[in-house]
């Protein structure tokens, strides 16, 4: 039965909608100005694309976050599995360990880790790859066993390897693909958190798109708020997009089977 | 299709969880193309049993054989077996034909042999036409179909069936059992069944082993076991039996309900005035109406057969199976009389 809301639900879900638009409506109305806050024009968001440094720091940025969601995924989803098939037993102890980046102040994670970060790996972009997967883990630990716990993992396991499979190829072929949503949710989180995250950057003296950003506020704040305004949309377009796409495959799935 | 039939044997095989022994000292040889089903209440031990001869599950002890190997250090991916679960188990990222390839594409067949053979196996699970569709689109039947495709694609040595059809629907169960029969008895595979389903082992097997409590009670053929079951709780879970309280006469005579019944068949050296317990099936009482007596209290129409529930003075109704046809001459409150068959009778001690 559909349900009707009432006047009170109505004014919540209103009040909550100007609370959580109205900073959005303001940042792009402001990202719009023309210089001296003058009319609006576009002219904030093709000024991003002339200034030096944003080129690097997008490529730079973009390199740490695939490279964070690869890892994350690499390191999380056989583990996943494993608590869910057998190891029960660690369930709480890898929750908790998952839960520590919350609760773990960043200028603490930043300097205990980079003391014990490998002197190869101090030197390049690439070491915040292993932060980011750290600051990820509570929410792709998440994400994934929700995954696995909606197909019935323990089933589809023993008829992969009762049909010769070996682990990593029920992992590969069946797994992953059964998980596909709750896989590209957690990349997607991965990928968010590691294309906006400022404070290891710039504390471990890293250009990426973020600390780019703050520099680049200095000199044009109308052009700064057009950056996050940018990456928020791009983001959030990806979000959109991926929600989608197993229910535009499986919408196109349906018309072939009708037509065969 | 190449598929033979091998040879599966359990030389004394216990499985124990902690304290409680799912399988003790179970031995059993199944003969090839033969259909074994193992039938048992939940708990019992039967697909531990299968799931040891899968490789999915490990034995503590005993030897575990196929066509003579030694399966115990075999990893269950390497075991040649096909198995079709309880719960629904195609992959739901595959289509239909996807999932009967699976076991080939693992094994690095090329795609043109494995689309054929699936072709083939869909084609005899009479899903041809539904090859595209993924399990979502499946009904259960049609996704246990599609299960028992992809089991056989690989051409295993053996077929392992853990209840199959327990989550289908009555008619559908009915049919898949019958077509699962078919299948099994064209390709000539040796098949394992689990099930606590007493109609569906009755129907489909060669054989049937009853087990309880971790152990074989007896394995035999279906009438035979109906017939001839060798303990009180085979006589129990095997059709419908009426427990009623006796008293020995002799060695092989018993006192059942005021009549004297010669049971020697099945007599377990009775004691004379020793009181023993009488097992008798439905379709060795019958009944006579009378003036005076027992009293029918139920009548429940099975379809060609009634089941009448008769208060003869015990804590229990005894109960009594007529075609409906004879049935329709008695009524709920007429008194009986009630005359025993000696044959389906049996004795086990009080």
């Amino acid at each position: 039965m559909k349900r009707t809301l009432g006047w009170s639900d109505r004014t919540i879900l209103i009040a909550a909608g100007f609370f959580f638009i109205t900073p959005f409506l303001a940042a792009g109305e402001y990202s719009l100005r023309g210089y001296g806050g003058k009319g609006h024009t576009f002219a904030n968001y093709t000024w991003i694309l002339h200034q030096l440094g944003f080129g690097p720091a997008l490529l730079t940025s973009l390199r740490i976050a695939g490279v964070s969601v690869l890892l994350l995924l690499f390191l999380m989803i056989p583990t996943v599995v494993y608590v869910q098939l057998g190891g029960r037993r660690w369930a709480r102890l890898i929750e908790i360990l998952c839960l520590l980046p919350i609760v773990i102040p960043v200028v603490s994670l930043a300097i205990g880790a980079q003391v014990a970060m490998p002197k190869r790996l101090q030197s390049t972009s690439y070491e915040l790859c292993f932060f980011y997967v750290i600051i990820c883990m509570p929410y792709v630990y998440r994400t994934l066993n929700t995954g696995l716990q909606a197909i019935a993992l323990p089933t589809l396991v023993e008829a992969s390897s009762s049909l010769g499979a070996t682990p990593v190829k029920t992992l590969v072929l069946v797994i992953i693909p059964a998980i596909r949503s709750a896989t590209l949710g957690a990349a997607f989180i991965t990928f968010a958190i590691s294309m906006g995250e400022y404070a290891l950057a710039v504390l471990l003296h890293f250009h990426t798109l973020p600390t780019w950003a703050t520099n680049a506020a200095q000199e044009n704040l109308y052009g700064s708020v057009a950056i996050s305004i940018g990456s928020l949309f791009s983001v959030w377009f990806l979000l959109v997009l991926f929600s989608y796409l197993p229910a535009i495959k499986g919408a196109l799935q349906n018309k072939k089977v009708k037509v065969t | 299709m190449d598929i033979h039939g091998s040879t599966v044997e359990f030389h004394g095989v216990t499985r124990k969880f902690g304290n409680v022994v799912a399988l003790n000292d179970f031995s059993l040889k199944i003969k090839p193309g033969e259909l074994v089903t193992l039938l048992g209440p939940s708990g019992c031990g039967k697909t531990t049993a299968l799931r040891i001869l899968a490789g999915i599950d490990k034995e503590h002890s005993g030897v575990v054989e196929i066509d003579g190997k030694d399966m115990s250090s075999i990893p269950a991916n390497k075991r040649n077996i096909g198995m079709v679960f309880q719960a629904y188990s195609l992959f739901p990222n595959m289509t239909a034909q996807e999932n009967v390839e699976y076991g080939l594409r693992v094994r690095g067949v090329d795609s043109v042999a494995r689309s054929k053979r699936a072709s083939e196996l869909l084609e005899l699970v009479g899903l041809a036409s539904q090859s595209a569709r993924r399990s979502t689109q499946l009904s259960g039947g049609q996704q246990q179909r599609v299960a028992l495709a992809r089991a056989l694609a690989i051409e295993p040595s053996v077929l392992l069936l853990d209840e199959p059809l327990s989550a289908l629907d009555a008619q559908v169960r009915s049919q898949l059992r019958d077509e699962i029969r078919r299948i099994q008895k064209t390709i000539g595979i040796t098949t394992l069944f689990v099930t606590h389903d007493q109609e569906e082992a009755m129907a489909v097997s060669d054989r049937v082993g009853v087990m309880n409590k971790g152990n074989l009670d007896q394995i035999d053929s279906p009438s035979h076991l109906y017939n001839k079951p060798k303990t009180p709780f085979v006589a129990g879970f095997v059709g419908l039996t009426n427990v009623v309280p006796a008293v020995a006469q002799s060695k092989n005579e018993v006192l059942v309900l005021d009549q004297v019944l010669d049971i020697s068949e099945h007599a377990p050296s009775l004691v004379k005035g020793e009181e023993v317990k009488a097992l008798i099936r439905p379709e060795a009482i019958s009944i006579e109406k009378a003036a005076k007596g027992a009293v029918v209290i139920t009548k429940s129409f099975l379809g060609p057969m009634t089941r009448i529930g008769i208060d003869v003075g015990l804590h229990d109704l005894i109960y009594v199976e007529l075609t409906s046809k004879e049935a329709k001459k008695i009524d709920t409150g007429d008194h009986v009389e009630v005359t025993i068959s000696s044959d389906s009778v049996m004795v086990t001690h009080a």
